[in-house]
């Protein structure tokens, strides 16, 4: 295993620029995620790392080996797709050893080493059948099998899991990310799934259109985002339209006056708030933030309730609360008390579009 | 178990399909399966030159042809013709069908009709078109020789050469778009798979694109091999009145010699070898996959 180091790497097509400068280090036995609404360049920068796409500019290292300029068969990297792209015309056993054969393996080397990638995928036993007897599950944990036969020197995947029923998506990732420490593998995972990329991550990138909006760990995105969008894409936020007028004082476009950390942002700004920061009933009233709304819709679902409250004709919040069995569910119409802290608030400048 | 409990549907559309393949059936056995019956009856008939055809069963026909020297060796000449055109449209066929098959250029529409441009002009008023650039005035030999590259015009008219250029010409279409539609249906990311594992593309070409293709290289193979071995405009206007292949065998015995019992003694052969290569072809292949 190896760290990969990406440096100002871009990708144009014609006009259009699909990723544009991003810079990443991996570190040695980390495991990245990165993540993003489609279309915002993540696959295309993993098939940069892989050598399938060469980038216009910028540069890949693996390790200390400079490969930006290689094809993808001295890459030594390890790749997952999301079809699997398992040879359907080979058995398992085949599948995993063809990485071997092709590094020109002794015979002998080679059969250890499939017995023991398959055995890390717990399909001992069945090195003999074809990829079109297998489930889903069973194809996508040869397809692995098969990536860490070579051992690579980094582990590139493909949005692995999203072919992937919801049960068995949530087996496998915590398989997968149990096999990654293990062995120690540096992997780049790309996906749409934020629950997938908080799960498995050890640290996270956001991209949007092409650029990276930040680099961090799970916290570091849920507590501190650095823009809007990254606020929005990673957990859920209710968005309040205002004015920050003075440090840490904010109009919201429906006129309420709001206390908010005094931070670099003036004029216009949006205030994103956390729908299970927000406290509804009496003890609101203690909080920096409190007012009387109404509310307009309750979802019920199962373990969290979500309601929704009219603070004024423009301003609506979400308040998440845990459905303990005890707790007071409110209905729709009912005049509620609700409330948040300062803290709570997150603000930032308004986004021109 | 969905099948079983489909049943009763199943049975119905299996009744309307049975409908369905009435028409299709007839024909094939009206249209296909009489004529050759009715030929390999005569095949067995003799030819007495004053009374043309006589009611008889006989193998002499069958003992003529392969007893005379001349006639095995058009039979030799049809088969190796065939075997050179059908390897060389493989071989020119195979990376143009991949091209296309993977293209993702706005204009390939527009490659694959250049592709089958081709068969929109009938195989005599092509090999008319080649006639004319391989005569020893022709296009290519004036070009040559204007060039300063050959000073006495090339002897390519009336040659193999000829017929096997001419043939290739002919059925490079069907073997590049039957190739090309099982090229299509191979998952790009097999083939980067492939890659990524440390694969050079020549080693992915054998390891996988080729055994994954197979279906194509298989149908496509035996369906040009067949048009060749039954080629007739090809040879008999590019080939001349001595380079005999088997399909103008055929239609010589039949129309110039009014030896019908031969002619389809001559028919059934030309049949026979093409279904027997054709079945040894698709064996080796196959073979040679594994």
């Amino acid at each position: 295993m190896a760290s990969l180091t990406l440096d100002r790497l871009t990708k144009r097509y014609g006009d259009t620029t699909v990723v544009r400068d991003v810079s990443l280090d991996v570190r040695d036995g980390e495991f990245l995620v990165l993540l993003g609404p489609s279309g915002c360049g993540k696959t295309t920068t993993l098939r940069m790392i892989a050598g399938f796409v060469p980038p216009s500019e910028g540069s890949i290292r693996i390790g200390e080996r400079p490969v930006t300029d290689l094809p993808p068969w001295k890459r030594n990297a390890g790749l997952v797709f999301q079809s699997y792209a398992l040879f359907p015309h080979m058995t398992v056993a085949e599948n995993v050893a063809f990485g071997l054969e092709m590094r020109k393996a002794e015979k002998a080397e080679i059969e250890p080493r499939v017995r023991e990638a398959l055995r890390l995928v717990r399909l001992d036993g069945y090195g003999d059948r074809y990829p079109r007897q297998l489930s889903g599950g069973q194809q996508q944990r040869v397809a692995l099998a098969r990536a860490l036969a070579i051992r690579p020197d980094v582990l590139l995947l493909d949005e692995p899991l999203s072919n992937l029923d919801a049960k068995l998506r949530l087996e496998v990732r915590l398989e997968i990310r149990a096999l990654q420490q293990q062995l120690g593998l540096t992997t780049v995972m790309v996906t749409h799934d934020q629950e997938e990329a908080l799960t498995m991550a050890d640290r996270l990138v956001v991209m949007s259109d092409g650029e990276v909006r930040q680099i961090g760990s799970q916290a570091d995105l849920y507590e501190t985002p650095t823009d809007l969008f990254v606020a929005n894409f990673v957990g859920r936020s209710t968005m309040i339209a205002g004015t920050i007028y003075a440090p840490g004082a904010f109009r919201s476009e429906g006129g309420l006056e709001l206390t908010c950390p005094p931070g670099p942002v003036t004029g216009l700004a949006t205030m994103s708030l956390r729908p299970e920061r927000l406290t509804i009933g009496p003890d609101a009233a203690r909080l920096d933030n409190h007012m009387r709304g109404s509310v307009a819709f309750v979802s019920y679902l199962g373990g969290l309730l979500d309601v929704h409250v009219r603070l004024n004709d423009r301003d609506q919040v979400v308040v998440q609360i845990p459905n303990r069995g005890d707790v007071f569910v409110p209905a729709i119409g009912d005049q509620v008390e609700v409330g948040w802290p300062a803290a709570a608030c997150l603000v930032f400048p308004r986004e021109t579009n | 178990m969905a099948i079983a409990r489909d049943r009763p549907a199943g049975e119905q559309g299996s009744f309307t399909a049975a409908g369905l393949l009435v028409p299709a059936t007839l024909f094939v056995a009206i249209g296909l399966l009489v004529p050759i019956a009715i030929l390999l009856r005569y095949s067995l008939n003799a030819f007495e030159p004053g009374k043309l055809m006589v009611d008889a069963f006989t193998i002499a026909n069958y003992v003529k042809f392969f007893t005379d020297p001349f006639y095995l060796q058009v039979l030799w000449r049809t088969i190796r013709v065939s075997v050179a055109c059908t390897a060389a449209c493989l071989i020119f066929g195979f990376p143009l069908a991949y091209v296309l098959a993977r293209t993702r250029s706005p204009y390939k529409n527009l490659l694959v009709m250049l592709v089958v441009l081709p068969l929109f002009v009938g195989n005599a008023v092509r090999a008319a078109g080649w006639m004319v650039a391989f005569g020893s005035k022709g296009f290519v030999n004036s070009t040559l020789m204007g060039m300063g590259m050959i000073s006495t015009p090339l002897e390519i008219m009336y040659t193999e050469t000829a017929v096997v250029i001419g043939i290739i010409a002919v059925n490079l279409p069907f073997m590049v778009l039957t190739l090309q539609s099982v090229i299509e249906g191979i998952d790009r990311n097999v083939e980067e798979a492939a890659f990524s594992l440390g694969a050079p593309p020549m080693a992915m070409a054998r390891r996988v694109l080729f055994p994954l293709a197979l279906p194509g290289i298989l149908a496509g193979v035996i369906l040009t091999f067949i048009l060749a071995m039954n080629a007739y405009a090809t040879p008999v206007l590019l080939g001349g009145p001595k380079f005999q292949t088997m399909g103008p065998l055929v239609f010589s015995t039949f129309a110039q010699q009014n030896n019908w019992p031969f002619g389809a003694a001559v028919s059934f052969v030309l049949m026979t070898a093409t279904l027997v290569l054709t079945l040894l072809s698709s064996l080796l292949i196959r073979r040679s996959a594994r």
